[in-house]
This record gives C-alpha cells, sequence and structure tokens, in this order.
C-alpha cells in the first residue's frame, strides 16, 4: 500500500471535560475518495479542524504525506498539502475571485509543483470550477453557493494533495447538491487528489464515495464501504434510523 | 480668503498626522484585534528621537525620518514578542484579545511616558526647523508645516499603495477579512503579526518625527493623540485604511475651523461631538458600505 497521504492516529479532543473526539483513526490513501458522515454534535467538525491543523488535538498524532505535523499552526498543514473549505465560507470578501484564489498559488502551494494544470494559475482553477465569468467580482458579492465553489477554488490553489470539504451542499438544492457531487469526484480523478468529505446529508454522500466513516459521539463506529456501512446495525440506531424517521 | 485658506491649511496638517496615527492603530487592531492603548506613547517617542538627534547631533529632522520609522519599527517587534505575542496565542476569542491587550497597553502606556521623564524631563521641548514663511495665494504657511503636510500625505499613501499591490499588502488586508482563511492558503500569522505591529509603531514614530517639527513636545504629548486616532478609525471605518486618511484630514478641518469660529477650548468637545455623531448616524464608518 503507498504512503498515507494523511494518517490520524489515535487523536482526540477535549473541551474542559467533554470530549468532542474521541480517539479516532483515519488513515487516507492517494486519490481516496472517502465520506465522513455522522449525527450533529458527532465530532465531524472539529476532527476535521484537527485534520487540517485550525486545532490542535489534545492527544493522538496527525501525519501528512509522512511528516508529523501534530500541534503545527494550521498554515504549515497547507504548505505540506492539506487544503479544506468550511461550512461558512472563509473567502475573503473585499477582493476578486481572482485574487482570492491567489493567494494559495503564491504562499502555501508556492514551494510545490503540481502535475496538473489546472494548478498552474487562477484562471484556470477558476475554469475548472465554472467560475471564470466571475473571476473580477468580489468574493463577498457572489450568492453563497457560488462562494463555497470559490472556498474550493482557494483550496485548490494551495496545490494540496489532499482536499477537506466540510458539509459544503449543506443547505443546497438537489439539482445542486447533484453537480456539487459529480465536482468532488472530478477533483478526484482529474486532479488526483484525495478527498475527506464531511456532509449530513447522507444519501448524496453514500452515492458518491467509495469509503464511509461513521462517528457517533466522538468514536468511530463504522469505517468501510458505503453498502456495508449502511447496513451495520450500530450505524443504523446511531444514525441512518434517526434520519428514517423523518424521511 | 486668505484667512479660509490659512484655517484649511492649519486643518489639514493637524489631520494628515492625525491620519498617519490612526493609521498605525488601525493596523494592530483591524488585523490583531490589538487594541494598543499606548499609541501615543510611541508617537511621543519618535518625537523625543528626533528632537533629541536634531539638537544632540545636529541631525536634520527630515534625514532622520527613515531612522524613526526603523527604530520605532524594531521596537515595535520587540513589544510585540515581549508582551502581545502571548496574549494573541493563549485567548479564546477576538473579545479576549481587546480586552486583554487594553491592560497590556495601559501598563506600556506608564512605562514608556515615565522612561521619557526619567531621560529627558518634564519640561516642554521643542527646536526651531526651516520655520521661513512661504506665500501661496495671499495666505502665508511655515515651510516645515507645508512640509509635514506632504510627508504626511506621502506617508499615508505609501501605505495605501503597499496594502493594495504588493503580496505582503493583499496577505494583511486578507487575514483582516478572515484570519482563519489566510492560514488554510498557506499565510503565517507568526511572521506577519508582528511586522504589522511593528509598522504600526513606524507609523506613530513618523507622525510624532513630523510633530516635533512644527509644535513643542513633553513626555504627556502622546495620550491624546492615542484618542484622536480612536476618533479617526471610527469615522474611517474599522480596518480602512484608505477611510483613515480622510477620515484624519476632515477631523483636522473640522477641528481648524470649529476653534476658530467657536472658541479654541473646545477642540476636544468637537472631536468627541464628531464621535458621537459619527456612533449614532454610521457606526460602521463613513465610508464603509
Amino acid at each position: 500500500m503507498p504512503e498515507a497521504v494523511l494518517r490520524a492516529e489515535w487523536v482526540s479532543v477535549s473541551f474542559g471535560g467533554l470530549r468532542a473526539v474521541d480517539g479516532v483513526a483515519l488513515e487516507v490513501g492517494p486519490r481516496e475518495l472517502v465520506g465522513v458522515i455522522g449525527p450533529n454534535g458527532a465530532g465531524k467538525t472539529t476532527f476535521f479542524h484537527t485534520l487540517s491543523g485550525v486545532l490542535a488535538p489534545t492527544a493522538g498524532r496527525i501525519w501528512v504525506a509522512g511528516a508529523d505535523l501534530t500541534g503545527r499552526p494550521a498554515h504549515v498543514f497547507a504548505m505540506h498539502g492539506v487544503a479544506r473549505t468550511f461550512q461558512t465560507p472563509r473567502v475573503f470578501r473585499g477582493m476578486s475571485a481572482e485574487d482570492n484564489v491567489r493567494f494559495g498559488l503564491a504562499f502555501a502551494g508556492r514551494r510545490r509543483r503540481h502535475p496538473h494544470d489546472a494548478f498552474d494559475d487562477a484562471r484556470s482553477i477558476l475554469g475548472f470550477l465554472g467560475l471564470r465569468s466571475e473571476a473580477a467580482v468580489a468574493a463577498g458579492a457572489l450568492p453563497p453557493a457560488r462562494q463555497r465553489l470559490l472556498e474550493i477554488g482557494m483550496a485548490l490553489g494551495a496545490r494540496p494533495q489532499v482536499l477537506l470539504l466540510d458539509e459544503v451542499a449543506a443547505g443546497l438544492t438537489e439539482s445542486e447538491v447533484q453537480a456539487t457531487a459529480k465536482l468532488i469526484a472530478r477533483v478526484r480523478s482529474e486532479l488526483g487528489l484525495a478527498v475527506i468529505w464531511i456532509e449530513h446529508a447522507v444519501r448524496a454522500l453514500l452515492d458518491c464515495v467509495e469509503r464511509v466513516v461513521v462517528l457517533h459521539q466522538g468514536r468511530k463506529i463504522a469505517d468501510g464501504v458505503p453498502r456495508a456501512v449502511a447496513r451495520d446495525p450500530a450505524v443504523v440506531e446511531a444514525y441512518l434510523g434517526i434520519e428514517g424517521e423523518h424521511t | 480668503m486668505g484667512l479660509l485658506l490659512e484655517l484649511a491649511a492649519g486643518g489639514l496638517i493637524a489631520g494628515g498626522i492625525y491620519a498617519v496615527v490612526a493609521m498605525g492603530l488601525n493596523l494592530q487592531y483591524g488585523l490583531m484585534r490589538i487594541m494598543n492603548i499606548s499609541h501615543g506613547e510611541f508617537l511621543m517617542l519618535g518625537a523625543y528621537l528626533t528632537w533629541f538627534a536634531h539638537t544632540t547631533f545636529q541631525v536634520n529632522p527630515l534625514l532622520f525620518l527613515p531612522a524613526a520609522a526603523g527604530l520605532l519599527f524594531l521596537l515595535g517587534l520587540a513589544v510585540y514578542g515581549l508582551c502581545f505575542r502571548r496574549i494573541v496565542r493563549t485567548a479564546p476569542s477576538l473579545e479576549v484579545i481587546e480586552a486583554r491587550s487594553l491592560l497590556v497597553g495601559f501598563g506600556l502606556m506608564f512605562l514608556v511616558q515615565n522612561a521619557v521623564y526619567l531621560a529627558w524631563g518634564a519640561d516642554l521641548q521643542g527646536y526651531s526647523f526651516l520655520t521661513q514663511p512661504v506665500e501661496i495665494a495671499g495666505a502665508r504657511f511655515g515651510a516645515n508645516r507645508l512640509l509635514v503636510f506632504g510627508f504626511a500625505v506621502g506617508a499615508s499613501l505609501a501605505l495605501l499603495a503597499l496594502l493594495r499591490w504588493t503580496l505582503v499588502g493583499k496577505a494583511v488586508r486578507a487575514m483582516m477579512q478572515s484570519p482563519t482563511g489566510a492560514q488554510l492558503v498557506g499565510i503565517d500569522t507568526g511572521v506577519l503579526h508582528p511586522v504589522v505591529f511593528g509598522a504600526g509603531l513606524a507609523l506613530a514614530g513618523v507622525a510624532g518625527a513630523l510633530l516635533s517639527m512644527v509644535y513643542v513636545i513633553s513626555p504627556s504629548m502622546g495620550e491624546p493623540y492615542t484618542v484622536t486616532a480612536l476618533i479617526v478609525i471610527t469615522l474611517g471605518g474599522l480596518g480602512s485604511a484608505a477611510g483613515c486618511l480622510v477620515g484624519g484630514l476632515l477631523l483636522g478641518l473640522v477641528e481648524a475651523f470649529g476653534m476658530h469660529y467657536a472658541n479654541p477650548s473646545f477642540k476636544m468637545l468637537l472631536s468627541y461631538g464628531v464621535l458621537i455623531a459619527v456612533l449614532i448616524a454610521r457606526p460602521q464608518g463613513l465610508f464603509k458600505r
């Protein structure tokens, strides 16, 4: 098996007495597309924060492409090829879409070359996302769904090896969710990135990924192909059962 | 006509200095939420250093301008490293940074002020520099005042250009608009924060050096400038450098005309009046949409 692009070893995060993440291990190989699901408060986003350096884990280690980055700040993770998005886009509102994408190319992605042409300049990244016509528009003036796309563009600008997506489909219409799922598949197949995708809307995710991890109350309760995970009694009880009641 | 011109010139000169001081504070507050209440003390320090270099070593104050900026920049790096780095690192939220840095700033204020009392005494100091009058359109101005105005506006425009067109400047603006986003595209706060804090003090130093060319100086001169800088930032909008320039000039004009037509002792009243009016009518600042 090739070296993992991202490896989390028994990562825990405590806030005071609360264990938000409790000993989660995850290994993601090159070009892998992994979904992470779990009910609200399962610790998905907190776990993501540790994978991207936004939050240092209270215990456990994080390895990026063979380097131990535990406790290092977020920009170091970005330099090593970890890029991510947020539930509410962290775009630079006062600057043009193109400038937003340029930052990654000029800072985190500066020293890395990437074999794919799409990472050469901001315009081809915007083109890949279908945002080329909005290149000169201020990021804050874009509608929310476009801002989310732009944030993926900012992440791609960092010439990453692994892309972490935090609920990119939340609040989108059914057809927009389909388009997003298609885009994520293209990020993996055309750009060759590993992708870890957190989503609350389980069905869109399960249709798209080949491996899914389920978090519940800070613990990993399942990890496998979607079909098997969806039938796992622990998962059904923790998550899908609850959702089933609503639909 | 001549009188109006002279009043306007006086207002713009004071306003130019307000703009430079406010830009420095705005960088610190806008980027890191460091409420550096001792900002005016570093202006005072810049003024004293310039006065000292001029009266002791006969250094031309204009030539000393870059030195004042450089010295205060280095001092800024040291102050950030010693006092504010820990606060920014350990604070759980931006509000906590504000509150804690306010206390540290208070301490620094006493420290810097009393260090200057100790070194140079409490007397008013000053020197005359290029005081010969220049006549423009029937009004007479001291050559030094025109120079001060020119350099103040020049420094403000240089900072604006730096923020707008250089990569570092864009990174600073990016960090103001989204601190987390900036980190995730690889911008290193560990480098940018001290540099920007230092640049803020450098601007205070430049403003102080310019002030010393036209006004008498004293160890207690700094604090009113901190207050004025806060008013200008409120006027121009938080984090907006261009707003600082326009807001500073505007406040200078309001003060100059107000003091002439009302009473010189109304100066602070006028400034606070402007502040309160802006807070009521446009709390986001005059120039922010």
